[in-house]
């Protein structure tokens, strides 16, 4: 190919993609720097090994919230507002009875119930963490995965199941009210005030030196790395190798074909509820355990990256919902190497953004499940 | 059912009536002495039938029977209910009234989830298969009522169609139209039914294999599984059917057996272009 050949290639991509080129170059710039940033040892290796790990943990935790949110996408057909209030929902239900377990005989139950709304006990106090606190650490982690099964499927019947030939506008509207109910309903019964609930100075770390600093791993990391990556794998199992799961990605193709076919759609819905609701109480539990507080906001702030996540991986696609979940914790935790962290949760929009600019159907394609 | 036909046919059934209404008892002609059945002796009974979408009414007064491993075709021009009558014996259209009995029950108005136990296998005309799932998921799929996917059954749609015993493995998306076909009447048959309603099966297909499709039926006909079946491509199914009906504007207008109907005058010049 001659020099002429790919000037003029050159220039159609410029005219034709104006906007890529300006990203490309984007791109490449916080390449060099951050090149230039490590050589130079203005940016340290052991930072930027937290920052990933950081990052890794946060992209866990959207996309264990995400898949609940892309299952009932791809099944139900409607974008499902309340599920932030599921995360804040099953965390807050689970670490009532975290902090029942741990702190029983120590103060008085009702404290202990509303998880010491107002000040009355402090997780601290208690010394609740994986390892001092097992027991109630994982008492906590179921409830909080059944309470938010319960939850997603009252509230199904009570509100999305009489509109599911509604159009999935309606539904979305129904959904931020419940999702607004749910909220000050929370936040009446456990006040509006963030509160520490774990044990932060008490929690098993290991800490490995990387060329120029320590990264530290703790006890509450691991646990959410084996808890999110075993949900995960188990998701995966379900979908592929079970009957229920294959019905529920033969209903995410087509539910008309579905109906014919013999398979009891509404079971499967049902079974989608389930199965969501339980990954997402369980991930509002971990988040609360990694991040150590807990507030009646969490799910709600964390609902805007789980939708990015799910929008970036291709909405109702659960496989979407993981990579997204990890590209957006990584992109938001990494970004702080440049911008302010205020800015963080900006940059991982951004990234979503730009993905959906060159891949509008999202990452996998969405509406397949698989 | 297609789009257009719902849409299409609700000004003609409201703008007035058909000379076959008028036509002799209940509009229908029998070309020769094809007397009415009993429903006791048929397989499928549809009765009197009005239904429609909605409160949109596309039959009217409709009567078919298909008795135990019979070949019957529904033909007829485009919006004149042929695929509306087989939805509505699957529990898929808004039933009006009458009555449709299926081996001596009455499924008038039930759903397909409780229809499908009763023997009834059902393909639809579009969106027959399962486009993310593998063949051997389909198939599978087809047999979710049952615990386990039936060893014989499976082994026996994978004999009759070997092309998707080739491509077990392959997404029923990544297909052609004529083994997307293949497929999605494989999965219906995964149920081993009394009877299988096929829905404008030659559809979309390459002319080359319209007419394979149309031997696999007739295999499968030949097995004993009934067959009711309704077809765009009107001559090629009357050829190859036991009896025919002829419906316009969501009434009955001729019922006789292929051959007849291939050879009446009246039905040659209207409805099969000479």
């Amino acid at each position: 190919m001659g020099i002429a050949d790919t000037y003029s290639d050159g220039r159609r991509y410029v005219v034709d993609r104006p906007f890529a080129l300006v990203v490309g170059l984007l791109v490449i710039l916080l390449a060099v720097d951050f090149v230039d940033g490590l050589a130079t040892g203005r940016i340290a290796v052991s930072d930027v090994a937290t920052l990933v790990w950081d990052g890794l943990m946060q992209g866990l935790v959207v996309g264990l919230a995400g898949i609940g949110l892309s299952m009932t996408y791809s099944i139900l057909n409607f974008a499902n507002f309340a599920h932030g209030d599921y995360i804040t929902g099953g965390a807050f239900s689970g670490w009532a009875v975290t902090y029942l377990l741990a702190g029983l005989g120590r103060a008085d139950v009702g404290s202990l119930l509303l998880i010491g709304a107002g000040g009355s006990v402090f997780g601290g106090a208690l010394g609740i963490g994986v390892t001092a606190t097992p027991v109630a650490v994982l008492g906590g982690l179921v409830i909080a995965g059944l309470f938010a099964v319960v939850l997603a499927l009252v509230i199904d019947r009570l509100v999305y199941r009489s509109m599911r030939d509604q159009e999935g506008i309606s539904l979305l509207i129904a959904s931020v009210g419940v999702a607004f109910a749910l909220r000050y309903l929370i936040a009446f019964v456990f006040t509006t005030e963030n509160r520490g609930v774990t044990d932060a100075g008490g929690v098993p770390e290991v800490r490995g030196y990387l060329l120029d600093g320590f990264v530290t791993v703790s006890a509450h990391d691991a646990t959410l790395l084996v808890v999110a990556v075993g949900l995960m794998l188990s998701v995966h199992f379900l979908l592929q190798r079970t009957k229920l799961g294959t019905a529920m990605r033969a209903m995410a193709d087509n539910e008309d074909l579905a109906r014919v076919t013999g398979i009891p759609t509404e079971r499967v819905v049902r079974a989608t509820w389930v199965i969501g609701g339980a990954l997402t109480g369980v991930a509002g539990y971990m988040f609360v355990l990694w991040k150590g507080t807990i507030g009646f906001n969490d799910g709600w702030l964390l609902l805007l990256l789980v939708f990015a996540a799910v929008i970036l991986g291709g909405i109702g696609s659960v496989y979407g919902a993981i990579i997204g979940g990890l590209v957006i914790g990584l992109t938001s935790s990494l970004s702080v190497l440049w911008i302010p962290s205020d800015f963080a949760r900006a940059a991982a929009f951004l990234v979503m953004i730009l993905v959906l600019i060159f891949r509008p159907e999202g990452l996998f394609q969405g509406r397949s499940t698989a | 059912m297609s789009e257009s036909e719902s849409a299409g046919e609700h000004p003609a059934n409201a703008g007035g009536d058909t000379a076959a209404a008028t036509d002799g008892e209940r509009g229908i002609r029998s070309t020769a002495d094809t007397p009415r059945m009993d429903a006791e002796e048929s397989l499928l009974a549809v009765r009197e039938l009005d239904a429609g979408y909605g409160d949109l009414q596309i039959l009217y007064d409709v009567h078919l029977d298909v008795t135990e491993g019979e070949y019957v075709t529904v033909v007829g021009p485009n919006g004149a209910g042929k695929s509306t009558v087989m939805k509505s014996v699957f529990g898929l259209a808004t039933y009006m009234s009458g009555s449709i009995t299926f081996g001596g029950t009455d499924i008038t108005g039930r759903n397909p989830e409780e229809i499908i136990h009763e023997g009834l296998g059902y393909v639809p005309q579009n969106g027959n298969v399962f486009t993310s799932l593998s063949v051997a998921e389909n198939l599978a799929m087809g047999a979710y009522i049952l615990d386990d996917v039936p060893d014989e059954a499976l082994r026996e749609v994978y004999e009759r169609f070997p092309i998707l015993d080739e491509r077990r493995d392959q997404k029923a998306g990544t297909m052609s139209g004529g083994q997307r076909q293949m497929l999605a009447m494989g999965r219906a048959l995964m149920l081993e039914p009394d009877l299988l309603l096929l829905d404008e099966p030659s559809a979309g297909l390459a002319p080359d294999l319209v007419d394979e499709m149309f031997d696999k039926i007739d295999e499968i006909n030949e097995s004993g599984t009934a067959i009711l079946m309704v077809e765009q491509n009107a001559k090629e199914a009357l050829r190859r059917c036991d009896r025919g009906y002829v419906f316009v504007q969501g009434r009955n207008r001729f019922v006789d057996s292929g051959r007849t109907l291939l050879d009446d005058e009246e039905v040659r010049r209207e409805f099969l272009g000479g």
